[in-house]
């Protein structure tokens, strides 16, 4: 249980971590993971699957995974804005008290971003990896915790953001975060 | 790090394992290898997700173990315009919490304008640029990805090489916002042996600049307003052209009963403050002429100034004998008697009076005349080196030449770079070239409009690359369409910006600097009456880890380009504490104080007790006389006397389209700053009540704004406060760059809409185009 919750986890932040050689590389092994794991998935998988086929090599795709994260993430239009204090604090800018909390919570769990791949720590993918980290840990109760307090508010404003810019890949993956993390909720409710 | 045949085998496991996948739709494979190995790594044991992960394994601590709440001051300086004033930035846990201003600095008050209060929302915008990148489809099309920086540099060193190689080091031009990174950003220019290097003072004050040096021999001439009593400008807009020290000096003589006059197609903030003349457009220099006619005639004018420290000014009166205020009534539409009024009253409160020589001139193609008529009627009255007129800067190589003031001059210290290649061709636009207007235009700044012409036309040589610094052409410059066609002919193109802006957006390779305060800056010399020190040190840590400042960015490029001896330091506080030395100062005291000005010494005007003072050491022109007439001048353009020339004007229902400053924005660099954006996102167009009603068009309408080649949407304003003739916008709206988010596409761009005219000293021209305007 634990170890598929982090690599499930893990997966995410692969994805919406800025497009790595390694994940792009290995985006079908993603692909394979959630459609074994998120039964539910399967609908959106396809066009992935197809993406994978397109650009069979890792830099033609790796190009592609930037003409997408670029506008969707970073610069431009700016679609869905990756860091929650962006969502959470009234003035709309970074580094706010979200970040500092997630911050500190990283801290408590013994985290620190580290120096070579510096990212703020309410980054998506940061917060996405954080988890993969305590579930491989076996840290349920602060996987919870965090769950509850910091990654699903932050979830819930920003997928729909996501699955709107009907980018290929990145607004699938969030449409299979949300089955597996938002929806099996409102399923339990 | 991987050998060549680990890499192959790489490739091919990974491509086998593909070929599998694809084959048998992934089935027998062990599919988890690529997570499980980033997540446990080798040894099976819980790591940092190494490769793509950002966090490390560190020992636990409490979660708010360093949230104090305390607050603490770092004194630095403001550069959300380039007057940059100095600040106190106040910081809380590690964040920017407010800046105000520098109460160490009685110049400036302590105070700051919008715009520096809005420094925090640039610094934590979402929207700024965080990594390199390099653009991967067409220029334009936004398509880029994110690169190491060892990456960046070496794409932009090899494709320099290649232009180089192909075309000589001049076809690669340099162009920037005139400021501290100039020293950095301009060895890599020079480096490679090119002459083509430039800043934006062309789009503003340069004219101004040649009026100064042709005069004086020195541009460093400033305003004393504050003790002025009697102010008249020529189209400047204190109040909403902020300039925080100038800004405070203007409320200062007014405050004081001094009579404020200014000259201006609309009716802006300041001529709020005092007279609003309405002037015809592009013909301020007959209003001036006019003046001086008037004085003259009158006998009023300063006869021992003019015998003592001046010459050629016999050919001045010959030329403005017959600029009588009758002429200048028919060619400005002031009433001779306002025109007559106006002089006497100059005349009465000279010396304390200041005709004002302006901010971003370049209006029409002589401007440069204009701003020599205007110190020339200054000088009439020999409004010099006194308290409420005009003065030379006194930094410390002046003050060194006054017995008594040269225990207050400490001089910085320059850092020393080997000789740089001499270029072998001359510059593009001619600068430094006597015989031609080029001879006339200051080398350090030159004719920036003339880079997309040289892309353009391959006229006199072509431009193959450009670097551009903090600086946005497609904004900045006049008729941005060409702007635009210029920057796609290039071979390469290299942005430096806090934002993705209208020209990065071009770029094929995009270089993000950090903000100013994060950063360390070359120390500053910002001496007005008395000298004066600023130091820009950094506030808080980067807020986005990759980007740099540029004095490390150039640094870095130039090592990879090998020309790394120009930049002999190893880091900012190193230069700055060299820069500091031989002035008996230290990096720690400027943190302390962020301004240094010497304790105890009062604003030296040389001829506030002594009218007959010498002026030779400030002076540098021929036998140290301030020149009416200029043989320069006349040598470079055959004008050494001012001529008025008359330019057209609007025919019926075509207007002259002008534009100016705001107090909240600062021209093409903060339409997207979050606190600004809110304040003012789009600008509207001014049109006068009585011809939108000929229009049929009424406020807040929407409008085609054309000029016959361009045309631009917009919304009207209505208003009795702008001349019938006459439409205007504030500059910096019509953002093109989808990267700006908040600006993107909301108002005018009003340099869409002017042709690139370049004027007779490299200048652009920002007045001279006729738009027509009909409902949308
Ligand atoms: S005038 Fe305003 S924006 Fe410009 S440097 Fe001063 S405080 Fe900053």
């Amino acid at each position: 249980m634990n170890e598929k919750t982090a690599e499930l986890y893990l997966s995410f932040a692969g994805i919406f971590h800025r497009p790595h050689p390694e994940v792009a590389d290995n985006l079908e092994e993603l692909i394979e993971l959630w459609q074994e794991e998120i039964p539910e998935s399967k609908v959106y998988i396809k066009e992935m699957e197809d993406y994978c086929q397109e650009y069979p090599l890792v830099d033609n795709r790796l190009n592609a995974l930037w003409e997408h994260y670029i506008p969707l993430f970073e610069v431009g239009d700016i679609e869905a804005v990756p860091y929650a204090s962006v969502y959470f604090d009234d003035n709309g800018l970074v580094l706010g008290r979200e970040a500092e909390e997630v911050r500190g919570f990283y801290r408590s769990c013994g985290y620190e971003i580290g120096n070579e791949r510096q990212e703020l720590p309410d980054h998506l993918a940061v917060e996405l990896e954080f988890l993969a980290l305590l579930a491989s840990e076996g840290k349920i109760q602060q996987l919870l915790e965090f769950e509850e307090n910091h990654l699903k508010p932050f979830l819930r404003l920003v997928l729909p953001l996501i699955i709107k810019s009907k980018r290929p890949v990145y607004s699938n993956a969030a449409k299979i975060l949300e089955i597996w993390k938002l929806n099996s909720d409102r399923k339990g409710d | 790090m991987l050998t060549p045949v680990v890499i192959i085998l790489k490739i091919c496991e990974n491509n086998l394992k593909k070929l599998v996948i694809f084959l048998f739709g992934g089935k027998g494979v062990n599919r988890r290898q690529f997570i499980k190995r980033a997540l446990y790594g080798a040894g099976g044991t819980a790591v940092a997700i190494s490769g793509f992960g950002a966090l490390t394994k560190a020992a636990p601590k409490p979660a708010l173990a360093t949230a104090t709440n305390e607050e603490t001051t770092v004194f630095s300086s403001c550069e959300m315009c380039r007057n940059q004033c100095p600040v106190a930035v106040k910081v809380v846990d590690g964040k920017v919490s407010k800046i105000e201003g520098n109460p160490n600095d009685s110049g400036f008050g302590g105070v700051i304008c919008a715009r520096g209060n809005s420094g925090p929302s640039m610094l934590y915008d979402p929207q700024r640029l965080k990594k390199p990148m390099i653009r991967t489809g067409e220029r334009g099309s936004g398509k880029y990805k994110e690169v190491s920086w060892d990456e960046a540099y070496t794409y932009i060193a090899e494709k320099v090489k290649e232009l180089q190689q192909k075309y000589g080091g001049e076809s690669v031009a340099f162009a920037s916002r005139k400021g501290p990174h100039d020293w950095f950003f301009r060895a890599i220019g020079k480096g490679i042996g090119s002459p083509n290097i430039f800043s934006h003072e062309a789009t503003c004050p340069m004219t101004r600049s040649v009026a100064l040096h042709s005069m004086f021999g020195s541009e460093a001439i400033a305003a004393d307003y504050g003790n002025a009593k009697y102010i008249v400008s020529v189209g400047r807009n204190w109040l909403e052209g902020i300039h925080v020290a100038q800004t405070r000096s203007i409320m200062k003589a007014i405050d004081n009963g001094a009579k404020i006059v200014v000259l201006d197609p609309r009716f802006s903030v300041t001529a709020s403050k005092g007279e609003w003349i309405p002037i015809k457009g592009a013909t301020d220099l007959a209003f001036v002429m006019a003046m001086a006619n008037v004085i003259i005639a009158d006998g009023t004018y300063d006869k021992d100034f003019i015998e003592r420290y001046t010459s050629g000014f016999d050919k001045w009166q010959v030329e403005v004998k017959d600029k009588t205020p009758e002429w200048a009534e028919k060619e400005t539409g002031i009433p001779k008697d306002t025109i007559i009024r106006i002089a006497r009253e100059f005349v009465k409160h000279s010396p304390k009076a200041i005709l004002d020589f302006g901010w971003r001139t370049g209006i029409t193609p002589n401007d440069y005349q204009l701003r020599r008529a205007i110190m020339f009627v200054n000088m009439m009255m020999g409004n010099f080196e006194v308290p409420g007129g005009y003065y030379h800067k006194k930094y410390a190589a002046v003050l060194k030449k006054f017995p008594e003031m040269s225990s207050y001059a400490k001089t910085l210290g320059d850092i020393y770079q080997p000789a740089f290649p001499k270029p072998s061709t001359y510059r593009i636009d001619g600068t430094g070239i006597k015989g031609i207007p080029g001879q006339l235009i200051p080398e350090g700044d030159g004719a920036v409009s003339q880079i997309p012409e040289s892309i353009l036309t391959g006229q006199p040589y072509p431009i193959k690359g450009w670097f551009v610094h903090r600086f946005n052409p497609v904004i900045s410059v006049t008729e941005s369409d060409r702007i635009i066609e210029a920057l796609k002919k290039l071979d390469l193109l290299v942005v430096c910006d806090i934002y993705m802006t209208d020209t990065a957006m071009f770029a094929d390779v995009i270089l993000p600097e950090c903000s100013y305060l994060e950063r360390y800056d070359k120390v500053f010399d910002m001496s007005g009456k008395t000298p004066k020190y600023v130091l820009r040190q950094p506030a808080v840590e980067l807020v986005y880890p990759d980007t740099k400042p540029s004095w490390q960015i150039y640094k870095e490029l130039a090592v990879k380009m090998g020309l790394g001896h120009y930049f002999p330091y190893e880091d900012m506080e190193e230069f700055i504490s060299r820069q500091l030395a031989p002035a008996g100062l230290t990096l720690d005291y400027m943190k302390q104080k962020g301004v240094w000005t010497p304790e105890g010494m009062k604003p030296f005007y040389i001829r506030a007790n002594d009218h007959t003072a010498s002026l030779d050491d400030i002076v540098h022109r021929t036998d140290s006389k301030i020149e009416f007439y200029s043989e320069e001048v006349e040598e470079a353009t055959k004008q050494g006397i001012p001529k008025y020339e008359q330019y057209p004007q609007p025919q019926e229902g075509e207007f002259r389209f002008v534009q100016g400053k705001v107090a909240v924005h600062t021209n093409a660099g903060t339409a997207n700053v979050p606190v600004l954006n809110e304040l003012m996102p789009e600008n509207s167009l001014w049109i006068n009540q009585e011809s939108a009603n000929k229009l049929g068009i009424r406020e807040g309408e929407d409008i085609i704004i054309s000029n016959g080649k361009y045309e631009h949407k917009g919304k009207a304003k209505v208003t009795q406060g702008i001349r019938p003739d006459t439409v205007f916008c504030y500059h910096g709206f019509g953002r093109i760059s989808p990267g700006l988010k908040r600006a993107y596409g909301k108002g005018i761009n009003g340099n869409k809409l002017i042709n690139n005219v370049i004027g007779e000293v490299g200048n652009v021209c920002t007045s001279m185009s006729f738009v027509t305007v009909k409902k949308a």
